[in-house]
């Protein structure tokens, strides 16, 4: 018994001989490492279990002989797919077949990265040292010297050294089984029989990454009649490919495989969804400001926390029934670079989100100030930290600045990142953009996992708008 | 002496013989040499045993590359096969799977959540029964994947980041071959690596979700908001006769309910679903209310899960025979036809009077809406036309608006990809009384405002600005 198809109907539809042999040409390698795999398939017990990846090469039909699962992959790609099936249902057992081609040329940053990542697969690799679907080219594999159809004098120094795949899997850290096996006698046959169904086994077993290098024929493109071509693996590939165990150990880990969870409570509260009431303070939407929709822009570097008080704005918003939208721009640092935020509020729907010419600007430093303080719309706002900002450019004479100590304060207070809730609380009183309470509960859910620094959020807006108050009476 | 043929020997049915020799090498009592007679049926020169000194040892067996070549048997005095119909004969039959069809389970939405777009989309995938990701960072996509690196260990379900944005699509084939919801976010350069194997999952007709937040382009670009991918995802979905039903959101609401539908219709068509969004749109946050639904997605008949009842399943895109591929591509191109019969979406937004018709997708859609209001203050009769599928292009539903309108305004973060679409659409249509199209475009990163659509408008009317 074997893993194979009683008639191989996807071979030219399954007519005449096609149904029980193989596409490979006489002598091929291919033909044995599927026999091998097929039999250690059947001995195992798993056929109902296993996909088998088809590559891209000679052994592309795989899918005809393999009664398994069956996908077929792109070139290169099939470690990548592996993968994907194997995720999908731990529990089958996925074979990744791969010639020399597909596995150590167009897909080695697939290969490299399954056998780092070390997810139980187990990878059949034929190295026939040879392209075979499309024509006897020159492989990564090819032997130095080795005239192929793209190396016609031979594969030289321009054209680097053979791969040694086998050697390269086996130093990384995550896979736990590599050996490289051969066809060409009796004895390295049951090897590789042997060898093939240890990396099926240890899959089975859930123990991590296997990887079987099979040397193995190709007489078609070696121009070699099938024996000799034996004897040329064995003389000519053998020592550039030495055979035996590469790495065989036990996994440090063992792979705990669970099924995934679909329950909604436990969904909806990492989602953080809550049925809470919100309370509303404001007695309608700030008309004072603009009857539809009003827009701010918080400006400052990184750090500043000009992005966490526009979000804090858009809670509140929200909070109070109104639509609102916070949109973040970045300069190309990740950290200490220009951090710029546009939030807009509206009565119905935010169209654009983006604010050019905002009715509140928020700068956090003089740069800020310097290159949207002219941008503010008539009528608008302006709230500096006059900590740090010393010059104040020329505005229309309807835009209101308020300047507040916002580093200052937030220094004195002991904690310097509470500077943009300076700031917030500033922004209440010198707009009336929603009530003090409609703010601090905005605050108070943004803390939810550290409350206990809520009083000196309270405090810091506090003294924002105790400072905003003082700076516009002078 | 019959009695000593009693015991199983190797057999070989010359057809299935290629002659290669291997069984030669192996047998160490000489009892197989080349024969000299060319198989009419093969061409091919099939081995000849002789079988006196045969020790039962197997060896020629194992060396036989083909499956149903050499192998142990009861044979006959002349060493023929007489026991062939067990051997090559037998028909073991594949089980059929049925469909396990996903389960809707009601929840409590509660109250609306303040998230941003690739959050919402997120959220989105893991509520439409999402489990799987697959991914490689890439501005201004990365946060979706980084929520779902949050969410998904929590759900027991699986986050891999990928080696490259072709190994991501790659291990979605994967997934969703096996016939399960899986998703990817990337943008527009991550969008190109993955067209390969989006033209493979078409093929192959395997489902899967790929979310594209469109960034600046050619090349490195930026990694400001552009839709310059519309053409790659309504007309370039990698090689071949491909095409995918192209969701396009506007709002952070939009990203939650199109995720939620795309992995509806991935199933349904059995054909990747791609949303596009805008850098805009990924990094905006914004109200977003949940559904009162989650699902649990089931297994379709078709997928290679890898268990008993789908053993007999292949997903490939494979057809060496030209007319077994032509005819996977009939079978394409009717469902191509049905999706474009059935899912042209869109949504109109001050149209019933309008003489003048916007037409935006994404974030320039908001814009354009934003100019509808402000030129109906001004009395100007304009609406908007915002196609929410950039495929199939809903172009039916634009076709019934034109007869009322004077003045077509395609605005957009492109050099006119869109208008390509509504040009080509209504074209193949066969709709010639188009009026003029004019454009408000932007590039590089930088999105249509609204006051730039005003300001076209107003030229375009006559009107001082």
């Amino acid at each position: 018994m074997s893993a194979f198809y009683s008639t191989f109907t996807r071979h030219s539809h399954g007519e005449g001989l096609k149904g029980h042999s193989t596409h490979y040409c006489p002598g091929c390698g291919h033909g044995l490492a599927h026999k091998f795999l097929a039999e250690s398939i059947d001995e195992l017990g798993i056929q109902d279990r296993t996909v088998a990846i088809s590559p891209v090469g000679c052994s592309v039909f795989l899918y005809y002989y393999m009664d398994v699962g069956n996908s077929q992959a792109a070139h290169g790609r099939a470690p990548a797919v592996a993968i994907g099936h194997k995720m999908a249902n731990p529990e089958s057992v996925v074979i990744s077949y791969q010639g020399d081609g597909d596995l150590a040329s167009i897909g080695l940053a697939e290969i490299v990265h399954a056998a780092q990542i070390g997810l139980p697969i187990s990878v059949i690799f034929i190295n026939n040292a040879i392209y075979g679907m499309t024509g006897g080219q020159m492989a990564p594999t090819t032997l130095p010297g080795m005239k192929t159809m793209t190396s016609p004098y031979g594969r030289n120094n321009f054209m680097g050294m053979p791969l040694k795949m086998a050697e390269m899997i086996a130093q990384m850290d995550s896979p736990i089984y590599v050996e490289r096996v051969a066809l060409f006698d009796s004895k390295q046959r049951i090897r590789a029989k042997k060898a093939i169904k240890k990396a099926l086994q240890l899959q089975v077993e859930n123990k991590g990454f296997s990887f079987v290098e099979v040397l193995a024929e190709c007489p078609t493109h070696l121009h070699l009649p099938p024996a000799d071509a034996q004897e040329w693996v064995k003389n000519s590939m053998v020592p550039v490919y030495p055979l035996g165990v590469k790495k065989d150990v036990e996994p440090t880990q063992a792979f705990d495989f669970k099924k995934p969870d679909f329950t909604p409570e436990k969904l909806l509260g990492l989602i953080g969804a809550t049925s809470d009431e919100v309370n509303r303070f404001a007695e309608g939407f700030p008309q004072h400001i603009d009857p539809l929709d009003i827009s701010l822009k918080l400006a400052g570097s990184g750090g500043d926390g000009a992005q966490t008080a526009a979000l804090l704005i858009t809670r509140t918003a929200i909070n109070e029934g109104y639509d609102s939208t916070h949109i973040p721009s970045y300069g190309p640092e990740s950290r200490g670079g220009t951090s710029y935020a546009d939030v807009h509020i509206a009565k119905m729907e935010v169209l654009s989100p983006s604010a050019p010419d905002p009715h509140i600007l928020i700068a956090f430093n003089q740069p800020s100030m310097d290159k949207f303080a002219g941008k503010v719309r008539k009528g608008g706002i302006i709230i500096g930290d006059s900590t740090v900002i010393h010059t104040l450019p020329a505005v229309d004479s309807s835009v209101k600045i308020v300047m507040v100590p916002m580093s200052d304060i937030a220094s004195e207070l002991g904690k310097l990142m509470v500077k943009n809730i300076v700031a917030l609380g500033a922004l209440q009183a010198a707009t009336d953009l929603f009530p003090e309470n409609s703010f601090l509960n905005a605050v108070k859910q943004g803390l939810k996992d550290k409350k206990d620094l809520y009083p000196l959020n309270v405090e810091a807006f506090h003294r924002g708008m105790e400072a905003a108050l003082k700076s516009e009476k002078v | 002496m019959p009695n000593s043929r009693e015991h199983l020997l190797p057999a070989v049915d010359p057809s299935y013989c290629k002659g290669c020799a291997r069984c030669i090498d192996a047998c160490v009592h000489n009892c197989i040499e080349m024969g000299n007679e060319i198989n009419p049926l093969t061409g091919l020169t099939p081995v000849v045993l002789h079988l006196e000194n045969c020790s039962h040892c197997g060896l020629c067996v194992t060396a036989c590359p083909e499956p149903y070549g050499l192998h142990m048997d009861s044979v006959t005095d002349d060493y023929s096969v007489v026991t062939k119909d067990t051997f090559t004969g037998i028909t073991r039959t594949v089980p059929k799977a049925v469909t396990i069809p996903d389960i809707r389970v009601p929840i409590n939405p509660g109250k609306p959540i303040l998230i941003k777009g690739t959050y919402a989309s997120s959220i989105g995938a893991v509520l439409a029964g999402c489990r799987h990701f697959y991914g490689y960072p890439i501005t201004p996509s990365t946060e979706g994947a980084e929520l779902m690196a949050k969410l998904l260990p929590n759900l027991d379900g699986i986050f891999i980041q990928a080696v490259s944005e072709v190994a991501a699509i790659n291990m979605l084939y994967g997934t969703g071959g096996a016939g399960l919801p899986c998703m990817t976010f990337t943008s527009s350069p991550g969008f190109s690596l993955m067209l390969e194997g989006i033209s493979y999952m078409i093929g192959a007709e395997v489902p899967s979700v790929v979310v594209n937040i469109m960034r600046g382009g050619p090349g490195l670009g930026n990694i400001a908001p552009e839709q310059s991918d519309i053409k790659l995802v309504c007309r370039g979905l990698g090689h071949g006769n491909t095409h995918a039903i192209v969701l396009a959101p506007a709002t952070p609401q939009e990203m939650l309910d199109f995720t939620m539908l795309a992995f509806e219709l991935t199933f349904k068509y059995r054909n990747p679903v791609i949303l596009i969004g805008d850098g805009y749109l990924g990094q905006i946050t914004g109200k977003v209310s949940l559904p009162d639904y989650m699902i649990r997605p089931g297994i379709p008949d078709w997928a290679v899960y890898g268990d008993a009842d789908h053993r007999g399943n292949l997903i490939a895109s494979i057809d060496i025979t030209e007319a077994d591929l032509e005819a996977r591509n009939i079978r394409l191109n009717e469902k191509y036809a049905r999706m474009a019969e059935a899912e042209q979406r869109f949504d109109e937004f001050y149209c019933d009077d309008a003489e003048i018709l916007l037409v935006a997708m994404n974030t320039p859609a908001q814009m354009a809406k934003g100019a509808v209001q402000q030129l109906r203050s001004e009395g100007i009769q304009v609406g908007l036309f915002r196609p929410v599928t950039a495929w199939p292009f809903p172009v039916n539903g634009l076709i019934s608006r034109l007869k009322q309108i004077r003045q077509i305004v395609v605005v957009e973060a492109s050099n006119g990809q869109l208008e390509d679409e509504i040009r080509l659409a209504l074209s193949k249509a066969g709709y010639s009384d188009v009026p003029p199209i004019e454009h408000v475009r932007r590039f590089g990163g930088i999105l249509p405002q609204t006051h730039e659509i005003v300001e076209k408008i107003h030229l375009l009317e006559g009107a001082a600005v």
